[in-house]
């Protein structure tokens, strides 16, 4: 057991981490989050640059042989900056589904691009009646001749305004609900058919809502096997709870130390807010929420390097605290800043608004919950 | 005690319904002038545009029960908006503090709805330390004005004010408390300049307030120089009671219930979810409670005791309760609750659902943070003298 960074990891982190403190205060967030596209392109860019973008995908494909730990490493340090660029949409998820479904001619074709930064990629996955079930699909694709043609709504599909190809889960056999008959699409956004209808989201960045009318999609750009895309699924989706875990655990991070140096510094009746101990007891709670969350995180990543199936009640027990602590420590932060957490103007507000979007992202805390009852 | 209505209050609840269900507003009416024809009829029916004043001046001098049953009939009815900064937190300091010529002057427009006012309390260094309050005011060589030079921040609705009741400095040679003075004047005047600020919710209810040079007539002073802290500390429990919204809950409460029911999950909805259901009902049963420790407090009001360090107890869960609610909202809105911005997308309720929530993390922040109405509780009601708070 060791729970060190490799030489690499560490470097990879002390990078992030510089780039985060150098490009990323609160006013430039504003300013990329309210002009399109949402985040900056020159910035994607440096990443890509920097090589972070490779990092999960196998040297063979370009990459760089990474796995989930070093994801975490970069999420994190992005949880801490707030940072925009579709890491997760287009690398994880989109790049995730990618690597492992994609043919060889495929991944052959986009990997290069995802890796440098010049194409991106989005997952469509949920629909508006799915709730946070992967299982739950409506979006139908029917065979005509080599093609499939696809037909549906798919809802809060992140970075799908700037992506170039869109990932789309559709069913091919069964009902509306069923692990069987879902298969994986990769589907260029331009398509006819696909219109995409695109707004802000309450954590500063973009989703939108997709409609697919009579799609057509080619054989070729299938994802894994007919029918047989779920496992890829579950798994896309396992790496970005993940990911989401540890870019939560670095906004947490943020919630909880600035309001400990903001409680030394506000004085109310002659003493700083820090010296009243119901306050210093919300702060340990909150600093004990954040640790219990890290733990989680790396347990969770750790076995779903080792044993990815048997890792999955861990996953949904990682995303209920993250849920759950996360709301905790943003409400918390809020109200231990008085007034001054309520606004805009300070970060704090804007940490907590990217919490509450990850806690209904793959699920929330309640949700996960009661996943993890139905693994005894 | 005794939960049976008599045979009056039964009349009196179904005057009451009858009265909501008769002055709804039309198809096609204009909102405004809906809301004023609603105040003037029920000013007609003896105060009850005023429900919460006394009988001498002009209010409907009901029974803790008739109170109780016109929230509870308010709960199942559309009424017009009304914001508390007249009606019930400045009416009650003029009607025990003011002379008659400022109640004369002020109560009846402020029944009327016509002037809207706010509450200029708040500094950037006095917020729960509010005695800490510095906006100074001068009182000219002839004795006649009062000129304040300062500001205020967190100013609700500053922004449509005609007027502000305002906490000023007379004195700081003291302790804080003394040496405060209550003064009213008119928003809209040279030398008062009133600056959004934008809270979490996307929205714009507070301000920030400066003040230069403004002059203030005497007359327009509450009571004596130097004692206005006792005036507005009366005030504070007013609004503290009136910020636990109970009938408010109620309302969202059953919204809440219709919302989860459009929420298909499997063969049924989201109320069928157990782990949701469970939450809704711990709701529903705090609610219930509140509500009769709302009545009890209105009972020992009417018996003639003073307002208490009870209704601390209401403003804590009446406000905590509020909050669950809107976190239920977003927890029934799903993958839809960071939707944002101007449009709608997917569940209908999920935008608005997120932004009250955001919005709902101050109510446990303004009028009396939780943290300081919880040591007000351990000093004032349990007696443990050394709070944190003075
Ligand atoms: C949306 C909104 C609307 C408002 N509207 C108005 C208005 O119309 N007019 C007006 O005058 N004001 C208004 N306010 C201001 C409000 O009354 C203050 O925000 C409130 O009094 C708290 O003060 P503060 O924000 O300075 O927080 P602080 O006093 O700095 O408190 C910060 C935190 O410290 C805690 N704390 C402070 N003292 C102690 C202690 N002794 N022991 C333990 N914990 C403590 C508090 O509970 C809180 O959690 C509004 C505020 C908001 C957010």
């Amino acid at each position: 057991m060791n729970f060190e960074l490799s030489d690499e990891q560490r470097m990879i982190q002390q990078n992030v981490e510089r780039f985060v403190e150098d490009n990323y205060d609160l006013n430039t967030r504003v300013a990329l989050s309210s002009k399109s596209p949402g985040f900056s392109t020159e910035y994607w860019q440096s990443m890509a640059e920097l090589g972070w973008l490779g990092l999960p995908f196998e040297e063979e494909d370009g990459g760089f042989g990474g796995n989930q730990i070093d994801v975490l490493v970069v999420m994190e340090q992005f949880g801490r900056g707030l940072v925009l660029e579709p890491y997760l949409a287009s690398i994880v998820m989109g790049g995730g589904a990618l690597k492992r479904g994609g043919s060889d001619a495929l991944k052959s074709e986009m990997l290069p691009g995802v890796i440098e930064g010049t194409l991106q990629l989005a997952f469509a996955y949920a629909e508006m009646q799915s709730r946070f079930d992967l299982d739950d699909v409506m979006t139908s694709a029917r065979r005509e001749d080599e093609n499939f043609i696809l037909n549906g709504q798919k809802s809060m599909v992140q970075n799908a305004e700037t992506a170039d190809q869109i990932v789309v889960t559709a069913r091919t056999s069964g009902g509306q609900i069923g692990q069987q008959g879902i298969t994986l699409f990769l589907i260029a956004a331009d398509a006819e058919g696909l219109t995409r209808d695109n707004f802000p989201t309450v954590d500063g960045l973009r989703a939108s809502e997709i409609t697919l009318e009579n799609v057509s999609v080619g054989a070729e750009r299938i994802l894994g096997k007919v029918d047989q895309g779920f496992n890829i699924l579950q798994s896309v989706a396992n790496d970005a709870m993940l990911a989401l875990g540890a870019e939560a655990v670095g906004a947490m991070e943020v919630l909880y130390k600035d309001t400990v140096d903001y409680t030394q510094q506000r004085e109310q009746f002659d003493h700083p807010l820090s010296e009243f101990q119901v306050l210093q007891h919300r702060m340990v709670d909150m600093f004990m929420e954040y640790e219990q969350c890290k733990s989680l995180l790396y347990r969770a990543t750790m076995e779903t390097i080792q044993d990815p199936e048997a890792a999955q009640r861990t996953i949904h027990a990682l995303m209920h605290l993250i849920g759950k602590s996360g709301l905790f420590i943003g409400e918390n932060a809020v109200q231990l800043h008085g007034g001054m957490g309520m606004t805009e103007e300070l970060r704090i507000g804007h940490y907590f608004k990217r919490l509450l979007a990850i806690d209904a992202t793959f699920g929330n805390a309640d949700y996960h919950l009661q996943k993890f009852t139905t693994f005894s | 005690m005794d939960i049976e209505l008599s045979t009056e209050d039964l009349a009196f609840k179904a005057e009451v319904k009858e009265f909501f269900h008769d002055n709804q507003m039309k198809k096609g009416e204009d909102y405004f002038s809906w809301r004023s024809r609603w105040f003037e009829k029920a000013k007609e029916k003896g105060g009850w545009d005023v429900p919460k004043w006394p009988l001498e001046f002009g209010g409907p001098g009901w029974t803790p029960t008739q109170h109780y049953i016109w929230e509870q009939e308010t709960s199942r009815a559309t009424l017009p908006f009304d914001l508390p900064f007249g009606t019930s937190m400045l009416a009650p300091i003029l009607m025990g503090y003011g002379n008659k010529e400022q109640q004369d002057r002020f109560l009846p427009d402020i029944r009327a709805r016509k002037v809207n006012w706010c509450q200029g309390y708040s500094e950037t260094g006095a917020g729960s330390d509010l005695a800490n309050l510095k906006t100074k005011a001068e009182l000219s060589e002839d004795g006649t004005y009062y000129t304040v030079n300062g500001s205020k921040i967190w100013t609700t609705a500053a922004h449509m004010a005609d007027w502000i009741f305002c906490l000023t400095r007379t004195d700081d040679s003291g302790i804080k408390q003394k040496g405060i003075t209550f003064l009213l004047f008119p928003m809209k005047q040279e030398g008062i300049e009133v600056t959004p600020i934008i809270t979490l919710g996307g929205s714009h209810t507070v301000n920030t307030v400066h003040f230069t040079d403004v002059k203030v007539p005497v007359e327009n002073r509450i009571g004596e120089e130097g004692k206005g802290w006792t005036y507005a500390k009366g005030l504070l429990q007013h609004e503290r009671t009136g910020l636990a919204g109970l009938s408010r809950s109620l309302v969202a409460l059953e919204s809440l219930k219709e919302n989860a029911r459009s929420v298909v999950r499997g063969n049924g909805t989201l109320m069928d979810d157990p782990g949701y259901k469970a939450k809704i009902a711990e709701l529903e049963i705090d609610l219930m409670a509140s509500e009769y420790t709302e009545l009890r407090c209105l009972a020992s009001a009417s018996a003639g005791a003073e307002l208490g360090p009870e209704s601390s107890i209401l403003k804590l869960k009446g406000t905590e309760i509020q909050q669950r609610i809107q976190k239920l909202i977003v927890e029934a809105s799903g993958i839809y609750s960071p939707a944002w911005g101007d449009q709608s997308v997917g569940l209908p309720f999920a935008k608005g659902g997120t932004a009250g929530y955001l919005s709902s993390r101050a109510y446990t922040i303004f009028g009396g943070a939780s943290e300081v109405q919880r040591d007000v509780i351990a000093k004032n009601v349990l007696g443990l003298t050394k709070g944190s708070t003075k």
